[in-house]
């Protein structure tokens, strides 16, 4: 559960960049990990996680920036903007790991491992939620209740911003960016600011990820844009009928739905190094079956 | 107002197939005119609108408006004060945000989009009037999306979205083409009553010569890049299709057809 509502933030910032803007981010991959070893590094300098997470969002949205900029301003096309960034953070990551260690960067052979030690101040080792029991049986119940606050809160600020004039401007540009033109807005530019937004949520999910795994390693960011596309693909095809139901709790249901198969699967005794097979196999069958669902839509 | 200063444009640069469409091309537009543009496929129509709105931009010349020289302005800064609505229906607004969001957008046209609320319920009723003008039953849905519309109703919305905040130019660009003959001519009507109330300069390209002769107080011409007729006043008062099908036929049999 509490993995399904730290991805659920990453799925988020898929629900701007591939819903709402149709750009398919590949530099996630970069700033999940630039997240977790920004919000790494502060907690075990000591520093309260609230303002290491943000510090984390606000790295993400940098990089996000740089994707965007790529892709408006140089004309590179999307995904190749989106491997240019994770490709040029995995260097900034591991440079940072270094530093965040203590250490001088020598070049290569470097440790690229920032560790949360269990006496360092994450989320769950702070106020408010010290005041919870630590697990209620099998469940860590202060991971999960802190996960799910951040998550909700998240998912309330970004319905708030999708209503003002900013965001509903991202949803013009995402499905016609002439109407952006012809509003006197440069619709690049809207771009950029949702791939910030997109990536800067990434790097909060990073943030958590680090956090609840206690470190923040170069493995860490692979697989992400299946993980994050796969759950907003979930949850808008099996709850998109519901009227009442505001896209990003379809996605955050979504993220929880695709880590509970997840978590199915390692408890049915399946290796974990099936897992990102496994990541694939569930987001093919969810790509088929959005299609299925779309195509069907169209006929009625 | 609107000032093509010696055009040149040239496609597929550098090629072997380069083709230059404008060569020192002069045009000129004055406040208050109704324009309709005719003239064959690849004559030059929508790559004039296409260089007056910045889409594109000319390999020579200026373009001046009001005075000042757009060339080198972007085209979302020139939508500051020229309008367009294209021949798709889709181009003009949104399919996936409501016809209430739509609007709300296009109100806010020229104005910050920050982080104020987007929709503001007091406007409600003024976007309803709006949409009465069109009398295609809009105004009851507003919280419908747009994609859920028909190809008329799309283009009165754009039509009517073009017109919401003041502007200096509009550019009609074939925007009857793809609609039935029923919806093109109560298009084409609205249009002609936005024009006329708000007294603004419009330049409007058409295949229907009907169309070009019955509305607008200018009449033009193109072929291969250049005005080969220009008609205002009287002389356009007594223009009819007729006479303009002769012209057309004329071309035609010196190109070959």
């Amino acid at each position: 559960m509490e993995d399904g509502f730290m991805y659920a933030i990453l799925a988020m910032g898929f629900y701007i960049t591939f819903t709402i803007l149709d750009f398919p981010d590949l530099s996630v991959e970069g700033t999940v990990l630039t997240g977790g070893v920004v919000c790494a590094i502060m907690i075990e300098a000591g520093i309260t996680p609230y303002l290491a997470m943000i510090a984390a969002f606000l790295a993400g949205c940098i990089a996000g920036s740089v994707t965007g900029i790529l892709h408006v301003k140089l004309g590179i096309r999307p995904l190749l903007s989106g491997i240019l960034v994770s490709t040029a953070l995995i260097t900034v990551n591991l440079v940072g790991a270094v530093v965040g260690n203590g250490g001088s960067f020598s070049g290569d052979g470097a440790l690229s491992n920032v560790t949360i030690s269990r006496s360092s101040p994450a989320l769950f080792r702070v106020f408010p939620f010290t005041l919870l029991p630590e697990t209620v049986g099998q469940v860590n119940l202060r991971q999960l209740v802190s996960f799910f606050v951040i998550a909700l809160l998240v998912k309330l600020l970004l319905d708030a911003y999708l209503k003002t004039k900013s965001g509903l401007l991202l949803f013009a540009t995402g499905d016609n960016a002439q109407f952006t033109t012809m509003l006197a807005k440069n619709p690049g530019t809207s771009k950029i600011l949702g791939l910030a937004l997109g990536n800067g949520l990434a790097a909060l999910s990073g943030a958590l990820i680090a956090q609840s795994r206690g470190n923040a390693n170069q493995g860490m960011g692979l697989g992400m844009v299946v993980i994050g596309i796969a759950s907003v693909i979930i949850g808008l095809s099996v709850f998109g009928k519901l009227r009442f139901m505001k896209p990003t709790t379809m996605v955050i249901l979504g993220s929880v739905i695709y880590q509970a198969c997840l978590g199915i699967a390692s408890i049915l005794g399946v290796p974990s190094a099936y897992n990102k097979l496994i990541m694939a196999l569930l987001f093919t069958i969810a790509l088929v079956l959005s299609g299925r669902l779309n195509r069907k839509k169209q006929e009625v | 107002m609107l000032e093509l200063q010696n055009i040149t444009k040239k496609f597929m640069k550098g090629t072997p197939d380069e083709a230059t469409l404008f060569d020192n091309f002069c045009f000129s537009v004055e406040k208050g005119e109704f324009v309709s543009v005719v003239g064959s496929n690849g004559s030059g129509k929508t790559t004039m609108l296409n260089l007056i709105c910045g889409t594109y931009r000319p390999d020579g010349g200026h373009i001046v408006f009001e005075g000042k020289d757009i060339t080198a302005m972007p085209e979302h800064r020139r939508a500051a004060f020229i309008g367009r609505v294209f021949q798709d229906p889709k181009a003009g607004t949104c399919s996936n945000l409501t016809i209430l969001e739509n609007m709300a957008l296009a109100d806010n046209k020229n104005k910050p989009f920050g982080l104020g609320r987007a929709v503001n319920k007091k406007r409600l009723d003024v976007y309803r009037t709006l949409l009465e003008r069109c009398d295609m039953g809009m105004e009851n849905r507003l919280q419908t999306k747009v994609g859920a519309l028909s190809g008329g109703q799309r283009q009165a919305l754009a039509l009517v979205i073009a017109n919401m905040t003041e502007l200096k130019l509009l550019i009609l660009d074939e925007h009857t083409a793809a609609l039935d003959p029923k919806s093109s001519e109560r298009i084409m009507e609205l249009t002609d009553r936005f024009v006329k109330d708000s007294g603004i300069t419009a330049i409007m390209v058409t295949h229907n010569l009907r169309f070009a002769v019955e509305y607008g107080s200018r009449l033009v011409m193109m072929h291969q890049g250049k005005a080969i007729l220009d008609k205002a006043g009287e002389e356009k008062k007594n223009a009819s299709v007729d006479d303009l099908l002769t012209v057309f036929n004329s071309i035609s049999i010196e190109l070959g057809n």
